[in-house]
């Protein structure tokens, strides 16, 4: 019998992604394309605080919900916070399959170029081709 | 909708529901007091048993067109595959090792060829126009002195594409080939008459035409140099073609399906048409959507949509409790783009979003309505969540 290839977590996220869709003038957008995957995050920050994060994206089911948790979970944490974003404990937590580590990777590494455009100044978010 | 509790089933080219009527014969042939003797003993129980393989037999010979002793008990479409193209391949190899097959067989006939090339055969493999269909001329120029076989699908698992078995047989004939035809999407649901088409090998399964798994056959015409060599070996049985104790109450199913499937052909043939016609009705609109095979030349049972610009793996779950499928079945598990369709001429990106819906005899217009209305709900949703190209 072929197994379910999705957890609870991942089916959950997957039908109830809250935090897909834009805002209206963020502080910092970043998007990255690459062959299979493409990953847009857009943040507004308040005192160095991510006070809203949404997210678009084009990939496999697991990226969906990787990029749901993930808004999940830094929204309300300093910006700081996302330099330390790996794609490590989504795998573990979602979990998501090892084959699929390399779109993964595409949403930590958006989350770091996110980052990254905050230090840089609210003006500095930039778009990755 | 009707299919189950939870799931709207819409994947009859991967495997369909055994009929009732096909269960009542089968149901008595399992237990004590029934005829569940070997039916290769020569007692009365075993003479008994052996009653109910003819009667299949001649079932499965009247729904083919051909003679009794033409068919090969096997379990399955792949194993019948296995025998045809590998026994055959063997059996003439003295006479050449240059086989000619399609990049878009099923993977029970294009993985055999990739094995016997292994084993010192030489493969062509013919890609068909855009339509999905070959061109007997292409087949006829791939020919060469030393080709003892040809293997063509007669309808596509993927794409429902059908080829002209008639025409691209009498090539073969012409030019004293062996011709395989794996039919396992066709056999049941669409006219074959084996007596005047020019096919020497046929496969062909039961549970595609709702019969039980674990059941198949494989025609061998009785003609000169059409002979296959067995895979296995042991007590004899099918005159050493296929040895093996015959399974009785899988074979008396396989034969029981078969004869409805030949007093019903032409009803469901015409019920399976308006579905599908339904279906693309309503999704057709769809920005970026293209039909996989031509409209003309597919079987109405089978509908294969492409998407631009959706990722397929989320659309198969979006589309849930919609059991469709993404590929060939024996495939779901592999993301790679079909072969099929890339030799059709899609993109991977095109490839990957496909999804292929298929219909059979219990399948209801609400069950279609319900597809139609899942599929447009999900294609927007996930177009919605993805970021432009450019960003």
């Amino acid at each position: 019998m072929t197994s379910d290839p999705y957890s609870e977590r991942v089916r959950a996220l997957f039908a109830a992604p809250d935090h897909a869709g834009d805002l209206e003038k963020p502080d910092l957008r970043v998007q990255i394309n690459e062959q299979d995957v493409r990953v847009a995050l857009a943040a507004d920050i308040d005192r160095d605080i991510i006070v809203r994060l949404r997210f678009r994206a084009w990939g496999c089911p697991h990226l969906l919900a990787a990029a749901e948790a993930f808004c999940r979970a830094f929204e309300g944490r300093p910006v700081s916070a996302l330099q330390a974003f790996g794609a490590g404990e989504i795998m573990q937590t979602l979990p998501v399959p090892r084959e699929k580590l390399g779109r993964i990777l595409v949403l930590e590494d958006a989350a770091r170029s996110l980052g990254q455009s905050a230090r840089k100044g609210p003006d500095a978010g930039k778009d990755t081709d | 909708m009707k299919s189950g509790a939870d799931i709207v089933y819409l994947d009859y080219a991967a495997s369909t529901p055994v009929d009732p009527r096909v269960i009542e014969v089968m149901t008595p042939l399992f237990g004590f007091g029934g005829d569940f003797a070997n039916p290769s003993s020569g007692h009365i129980a075993g003479r008994r048993s052996q009653q109910h393989i003819a009667r299949a037999a001649e079932q499965l010979a009247a729904l083919l067109g051909c003679n009794e002793r033409e068919l090969v008990w096997t379990s399955g479409a792949t194993e019948s595959d296995n025998l045809a193209i590998a026994g055959a391949a063997r059996y003439r190899a003295d006479r050449g090792r240059h086989l000619v097959t399609m990049p878009t067989e099923h993977k029970a006939v294009s993985d055999v060829f990739n094995a016997l090339e292994k084993q010192g055969f030489e493969v062509s493999w013919l890609y068909p126009a855009e339509d999905g269909v070959l061109d007997p001329a292409e087949l006829e120029a791939a020919i060469r002195p030393d080709t003892q076989l040809v293997s063509i699908m007669h309808v596509n698992n993927e794409t429902g594409v059908i080829q002209d078995i008639e025409a691209l047989g009498a090539v073969c004939r012409k030019r004293d080939v062996l011709f395989h035809v794996d039919a396992a999407q066709s056999v049941g649901k669409l006219p074959l008459d084996l007596a005047s088409l020019p096919v020497d090998l046929l496969s062909t399964t039961a549970h595609k035409v709702y019969g039980p798994k674990g059941i198949g056959a494989l025609y061998v015409a009785d003609r000169a140099g059409c002979h296959v060599e067995p895979l296995i070996h042991g007590g004899g049985q099918q005159g050493g073609r296929r040895p093996g104790t015959l399974a009785v109450p899988l074979i008396a199913g396989f034969g029981a399906a078969a004869g409805i499937a030949m007093s019903e052909m032409q009803d469901n043939h015409a019920h399976l048409r308006s579905l599908n016609d339904r279906l693309w009705r309503g999704i057709r609109d769809l920005e970026g959507i293209v039909r996989n095979g031509g409209e003309g030349s597919t079987f109405p049972g089978i509908l294969n949509v492409s998407i631009a610009d959706v990722e397929g793996e989320s659309l198969l779950l979006a589309l849930e409790p919609l059991c469709v499928a993404t590929g060939s079945a024996c495939n779901s598990t592999s993301r790679a783009p079909s072969p099929v369709l890339r030799a059709l001429g899609r993109s991977d990106l095109l490839a990957q979003s496909a999804i292929r819906f298929s219909f059979g005899r219990p399948t209801t217009v609400a069950e279609v309505d319900f597809a139609v209305s899942r599929y447009r709900e999900a294609v927007t949703r996930l177009r919605d969540i993805a970021p432009g190209l450019v960003a």
